[in-house]
Protein backbone atom coordinates (compact mmCIF):
# COMPACT_ATOMS: atom_id res chain seq x y z
CA UNK A 1 0.00 0.00 0.00
CA UNK A 2 2.64 2.62 0.99
CA UNK A 3 4.92 1.76 -2.22
CA UNK A 4 1.54 1.91 -4.08
CA UNK A 5 1.20 5.74 -2.99
CA UNK A 6 5.19 6.27 -3.22
CA UNK A 7 5.07 5.32 -6.91
CA UNK A 8 1.81 6.55 -8.07
CA UNK A 9 1.93 9.70 -6.84
CA UNK A 10 4.49 11.44 -8.76
CA UNK A 11 3.47 10.29 -11.71
CA UNK A 12 -0.25 12.07 -10.62
CA UNK A 13 1.75 15.24 -10.23
CA UNK A 14 3.82 15.01 -13.27
CA UNK A 15 1.03 14.78 -14.90
CA UNK A 16 -0.89 17.59 -13.13
CA UNK A 17 2.14 19.88 -13.46
CA UNK A 18 2.54 18.86 -17.09
CA UNK A 19 -1.29 19.92 -17.86
CA UNK A 20 -0.92 23.32 -15.36
CA UNK A 21 1.71 24.67 -17.40
CA UNK A 22 0.35 23.88 -20.64
CA UNK A 23 -2.62 25.42 -19.85
CA UNK A 24 -0.59 28.74 -18.43
CA UNK A 25 1.33 28.51 -21.58
CA UNK A 26 -1.57 28.21 -24.07
CA UNK A 27 -3.47 31.15 -21.77
CA UNK A 28 -0.48 33.18 -22.15
CA UNK A 29 0.18 32.54 -25.73
CA UNK A 30 -3.31 33.62 -26.85
CA UNK A 31 -2.46 36.51 -25.07
CA UNK A 32 0.10 37.75 -26.72
CA UNK A 33 -1.08 36.31 -30.48
CA UNK A 34 -4.24 38.23 -30.16
CA UNK A 35 -2.28 41.73 -29.14
CA UNK A 36 0.21 41.04 -31.88
CA UNK A 37 -2.45 40.04 -34.53
CA UNK A 38 -5.53 40.47 -33.55
CA UNK A 39 -6.38 43.57 -31.34
CA UNK A 40 -8.35 46.27 -33.00
CA UNK A 41 -6.90 48.95 -30.75
CA UNK A 42 -5.75 51.75 -33.45
CA UNK A 43 -1.85 51.88 -31.57
CA UNK A 44 -1.43 47.84 -31.55
CA UNK A 45 -2.42 47.80 -35.35
CA UNK A 46 -0.41 50.47 -36.71
CA UNK A 47 2.78 48.96 -34.37
CA UNK A 48 2.28 45.69 -35.39
CA UNK A 49 1.01 46.86 -39.05
CA UNK A 50 3.67 45.22 -40.93
CA UNK A 51 4.03 41.71 -39.26
CA UNK A 52 0.22 41.38 -39.44
CA UNK A 53 0.76 41.68 -43.34
CA UNK A 54 3.88 39.48 -43.65
CA UNK A 55 2.45 36.74 -41.07
CA UNK A 56 -0.83 36.36 -42.63
CA UNK A 57 -2.96 38.26 -39.96
CA UNK A 58 -6.38 39.82 -41.55
CA UNK A 59 -5.48 43.40 -41.53
CA UNK A 60 -7.79 46.54 -42.33
CA UNK B 1 7.82 22.52 -15.47
CA UNK B 2 6.22 25.83 -15.90
CA UNK B 3 9.41 27.99 -15.64
CA UNK B 4 11.65 25.74 -18.13
CA UNK B 5 8.28 25.65 -20.33
CA UNK B 6 7.80 29.81 -20.10
CA UNK B 7 12.05 30.27 -20.45
CA UNK B 8 12.27 27.64 -23.33
CA UNK B 9 9.54 29.70 -25.49
CA UNK B 10 11.27 33.26 -24.66
CA UNK B 11 14.03 31.70 -26.17
CA UNK B 12 12.57 29.84 -29.04
CA UNK B 13 10.58 33.01 -29.42
CA UNK B 14 13.80 35.48 -29.82
CA UNK B 15 15.32 33.10 -31.87
CA UNK B 16 12.78 32.87 -34.71
CA UNK B 17 12.00 36.87 -33.83
CA UNK B 18 15.45 37.71 -34.90
CA UNK B 19 15.58 35.53 -38.12
CA UNK B 20 11.88 36.59 -39.49
CA UNK B 21 12.35 39.99 -38.51
CA UNK B 22 15.05 40.39 -40.86
CA UNK B 23 13.15 38.52 -43.52
CA UNK B 24 10.52 40.45 -43.00
CA UNK B 25 12.69 43.95 -43.19
CA UNK B 26 14.24 42.31 -46.32
CA UNK B 27 11.30 40.88 -48.43
CA UNK B 28 8.10 42.03 -47.21
CA UNK B 29 8.23 45.75 -45.64
CA UNK B 30 9.22 47.18 -48.95
CA UNK B 31 6.38 45.51 -50.91
CA UNK B 32 4.10 46.93 -48.01
CA UNK B 33 5.87 50.63 -48.18
CA UNK B 34 5.29 50.36 -52.16
CA UNK B 35 1.71 48.88 -52.04
CA UNK B 36 0.81 52.04 -49.78
CA UNK B 37 1.05 54.40 -52.43
CA UNK B 38 -2.09 52.44 -54.10
CA UNK B 39 -3.72 52.23 -50.91
CA UNK B 40 -6.90 54.80 -51.58
CA UNK B 41 -8.04 56.76 -47.98
CA UNK B 42 -11.38 55.46 -46.88
CA UNK B 43 -13.84 58.94 -47.40
CA UNK B 44 -14.28 60.76 -44.10
CA UNK B 45 -10.68 60.61 -42.72
CA UNK B 46 -7.43 61.83 -43.10
CA UNK B 47 -5.69 60.56 -45.56
CA UNK B 48 -2.32 59.78 -43.90
CA UNK B 49 -4.14 57.44 -41.60
CA UNK B 50 -4.80 53.75 -42.42
CA UNK B 51 -8.17 52.51 -43.08
CA UNK B 52 -8.77 51.13 -40.15
CA UNK B 53 -11.12 53.59 -38.44
CA UNK B 54 -14.03 52.76 -40.33
CA UNK B 55 -13.54 48.83 -39.51
CA UNK B 56 -13.11 48.71 -36.10
CA UNK B 57 -15.80 52.34 -35.36
CA UNK B 58 -18.01 50.24 -32.89
CA UNK B 59 -15.69 48.40 -30.85
CA UNK B 60 -15.66 49.38 -27.60
CA UNK B 61 -11.59 48.96 -27.43
CA UNK B 62 -10.85 51.89 -29.92
CA UNK B 63 -12.99 55.00 -29.36
CA UNK B 64 -12.38 56.89 -32.96
CA UNK B 65 -12.41 60.16 -31.19
CA UNK B 66 -10.56 59.10 -28.33
CA UNK B 67 -6.75 59.57 -28.80
CA UNK B 68 -5.02 60.79 -32.12
CA UNK B 69 -3.96 57.54 -34.36
CA UNK B 70 -0.63 57.09 -32.98
CA UNK B 71 1.78 54.94 -35.54
CA UNK B 72 5.00 54.35 -35.84
CA UNK B 73 7.19 56.63 -37.60
CA UNK B 74 8.65 55.74 -41.44
CA UNK B 75 11.98 54.25 -40.81
CA UNK B 76 13.80 52.90 -38.15
CA UNK B 77 10.54 53.27 -35.43
CA UNK B 78 8.58 51.15 -37.73
CA UNK B 79 11.22 48.76 -38.71
CA UNK B 80 11.36 48.59 -34.80
CA UNK B 81 8.17 47.87 -34.45
CA UNK B 82 7.78 45.07 -36.74
CA UNK B 83 10.72 43.83 -35.39
CA UNK B 84 8.88 43.98 -31.71
CA UNK B 85 5.62 42.93 -33.27
CA UNK B 86 7.71 39.54 -34.27
CA UNK B 87 9.37 39.17 -31.16
CA UNK B 88 5.46 39.11 -29.48
CA UNK B 89 3.97 37.00 -31.75
CA UNK B 90 7.25 34.37 -32.08
CA UNK B 91 6.85 34.02 -28.05
CA UNK B 92 3.36 33.72 -28.63
CA UNK B 93 3.49 30.95 -30.92
CA UNK B 94 6.19 29.24 -29.13
CA UNK B 95 4.26 29.49 -25.89
CA UNK B 96 1.60 27.56 -27.47
CA UNK B 97 3.74 24.78 -29.01
CA UNK B 98 5.35 23.78 -26.03
CA UNK B 99 1.78 23.58 -24.25
CA UNK B 100 0.72 21.24 -27.17
CA UNK B 101 3.79 19.36 -27.18
CA UNK B 102 3.39 18.74 -23.31
CA UNK B 103 -0.44 18.17 -23.17
CA UNK B 104 0.34 15.71 -26.12
CA UNK B 105 3.05 14.39 -23.84
CA UNK B 106 5.52 14.56 -26.30
CA UNK B 107 9.17 15.28 -25.05
CA UNK B 108 9.78 18.63 -26.64
CA UNK B 109 12.90 17.53 -28.70
CA UNK B 110 14.68 19.13 -32.28
CA UNK B 111 12.29 16.56 -34.02
CA UNK B 112 9.20 16.81 -32.29
CA UNK B 113 9.27 20.64 -32.00
CA UNK B 114 9.91 21.12 -35.71
CA UNK B 115 7.51 18.42 -36.38
CA UNK B 116 4.87 19.97 -34.62
CA UNK B 117 5.78 23.73 -35.75
CA UNK B 118 5.27 22.81 -39.54
CA UNK B 119 1.73 21.75 -38.26
CA UNK B 120 1.66 24.69 -36.60
CA UNK B 121 2.47 26.54 -39.60
CA UNK B 122 -0.10 24.51 -41.49
CA UNK B 123 -2.74 25.37 -39.51
CA UNK B 124 -2.05 28.98 -38.74
CA UNK B 125 -0.23 30.20 -42.03
CA UNK B 126 -0.75 27.94 -44.69
CA UNK B 127 -5.01 26.77 -44.07
CA UNK B 128 -6.01 30.17 -43.99
CA UNK B 129 -4.25 31.16 -46.18
CA UNK B 130 -5.91 29.27 -48.75
CA UNK B 131 -8.62 31.56 -48.36
CA UNK B 132 -7.41 34.67 -47.36
CA UNK B 133 -4.20 34.98 -49.13
CA UNK B 134 -1.48 37.30 -47.57
CA UNK B 135 -2.27 40.32 -48.98
CA UNK B 136 -0.78 43.87 -49.54
CA UNK B 137 -2.59 47.08 -48.35
CA UNK B 138 -4.88 48.34 -50.77
CA UNK B 139 -6.33 44.98 -51.81
CA UNK B 140 -10.07 44.89 -52.03
CA UNK B 141 -11.15 42.45 -48.61
CA UNK B 142 -14.10 41.46 -47.02
CA UNK B 143 -15.02 42.90 -43.87
CA UNK B 144 -12.00 42.49 -40.98
CA UNK B 145 -14.57 40.42 -38.36
CA UNK B 146 -15.86 38.20 -40.85
CA UNK B 147 -12.04 37.22 -42.42
CA UNK B 148 -11.03 37.27 -38.63
CA UNK B 149 -13.44 34.82 -37.86
CA UNK B 150 -12.59 32.67 -40.61
CA UNK B 151 -9.23 32.81 -39.83
CA UNK B 152 -9.39 31.93 -36.74
CA UNK B 153 -11.80 28.98 -37.29
CA UNK B 154 -9.96 27.89 -39.89
CA UNK B 155 -6.83 27.39 -37.58
CA UNK B 156 -8.38 25.73 -34.92
CA UNK B 157 -9.85 23.00 -37.14
CA UNK B 158 -6.68 22.29 -39.66
CA UNK B 159 -4.65 22.24 -36.19
CA UNK B 160 -7.46 19.99 -34.02
CA UNK B 161 -7.69 17.98 -37.60
CA UNK B 162 -3.77 17.40 -37.41
CA UNK B 163 -3.87 16.27 -34.29
CA UNK B 164 -6.04 13.78 -34.83
CA UNK B 165 -4.74 12.62 -37.70
CA UNK B 166 -0.87 12.76 -36.49
CA UNK B 167 -1.19 11.92 -32.37
CA UNK B 168 -4.66 9.92 -32.14
CA UNK B 169 -4.41 8.01 -35.48
CA UNK B 170 -7.51 5.34 -35.34
CA UNK B 171 -9.69 5.46 -38.55
CA UNK B 172 -11.99 7.01 -37.02
CA UNK B 173 -9.62 10.18 -35.98
CA UNK B 174 -8.14 10.47 -39.38
CA UNK B 175 -11.74 10.64 -40.88
CA UNK B 176 -12.70 13.33 -38.78
CA UNK B 177 -9.60 14.97 -39.00
CA UNK B 178 -9.55 15.24 -42.72
CA UNK B 179 -13.30 16.58 -42.25
CA UNK B 180 -11.95 19.74 -40.29
CA UNK B 181 -9.33 20.13 -42.47
CA UNK B 182 -11.40 20.53 -45.44
CA UNK B 183 -14.29 21.85 -43.87
CA UNK B 184 -13.85 25.71 -43.53
CA UNK B 185 -12.51 25.34 -47.32
CA UNK B 186 -16.12 24.13 -48.08
CA UNK B 187 -17.78 26.52 -45.99
CA UNK B 188 -15.37 29.37 -48.26
CA UNK B 189 -13.88 32.29 -46.72
CA UNK B 190 -15.17 35.75 -46.89
CA UNK B 191 -15.26 37.00 -50.46
CA UNK B 192 -13.14 40.36 -51.19
CA UNK B 193 -16.63 42.84 -52.58
CA UNK B 194 -16.24 43.05 -56.57
CA UNK B 195 -14.08 46.06 -57.78
CA UNK B 196 -11.07 46.43 -59.15
CA UNK B 197 -7.59 47.34 -57.12
CA UNK B 198 -5.00 49.80 -58.79
CA UNK B 199 -2.31 47.33 -56.79
CA UNK B 200 -0.33 45.84 -59.72
CA UNK B 201 -1.51 41.75 -59.74
CA UNK B 202 2.64 40.75 -59.50
CA UNK B 203 3.56 43.06 -56.71
CA UNK B 204 0.61 40.99 -54.59
CA UNK B 205 1.86 37.42 -55.78
CA UNK B 206 5.60 38.36 -54.94
CA UNK B 207 4.25 39.29 -51.64
CA UNK B 208 1.82 36.18 -50.84
CA UNK B 209 4.80 33.71 -52.21
CA UNK B 210 7.01 35.34 -49.60
CA UNK B 211 4.97 35.92 -46.66
CA UNK B 212 4.40 32.19 -46.69
CA UNK B 213 8.01 31.59 -47.12
CA UNK B 214 8.66 33.72 -44.20
CA UNK B 215 6.28 31.72 -41.88
CA UNK B 216 7.79 28.43 -42.70
CA UNK B 217 11.09 29.78 -41.54
CA UNK B 218 9.51 31.78 -38.46
CA UNK B 219 8.06 28.65 -37.44
CA UNK B 220 10.66 26.13 -38.30
CA UNK B 221 13.07 28.18 -35.85
CA UNK B 222 10.44 28.27 -33.14
CA UNK B 223 10.06 24.21 -33.45
CA UNK B 224 13.84 23.60 -33.15
CA UNK B 225 14.87 26.64 -31.04
CA UNK B 226 11.83 25.48 -28.88
CA UNK B 227 13.25 21.91 -28.72
CA UNK B 228 16.62 22.89 -28.09
CA UNK B 229 16.03 25.42 -25.45
CA UNK B 230 13.23 22.87 -23.55
CA UNK B 231 16.60 20.29 -24.29
CA UNK B 232 19.24 22.59 -22.61
CA UNK B 233 17.07 24.42 -19.88
CA UNK B 234 16.32 21.06 -18.92
CA UNK B 235 20.10 19.33 -18.54
CA UNK B 236 20.88 22.74 -17.04
CA UNK B 237 18.11 22.28 -14.27
CA UNK B 238 19.20 18.56 -13.72
CA UNK B 239 22.91 19.69 -13.03
CA UNK B 240 21.69 22.14 -10.71
CA UNK B 241 19.50 19.63 -8.86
Amino acid sequence: MTTQTTTLAPVAVRANERLMAAALATFLGLGLIFMAGFSPAIALHNAAHDFRHAQNFPCH
Amino acid sequence: MILRLLSAALAAGFLAAVVATGLELALTSPLIVEAERYETPAPGHAAQALPIVLAHSGHDHAAPDAAPEWQPAPGFQRMAFTGLATLVGGVGWALILGAVLLACGREPTLQTGLAFALAGFASVALAPALGLPPELPGQEAAPLLARQAWWVMTAAATGMGLYLIGVRRSFIAILGGLVLIVAPHVVGAPPPPSGSSELPAALAAQFAARSLAIGVVFWAMIGLGFGWAWQNFGSAGRRHA
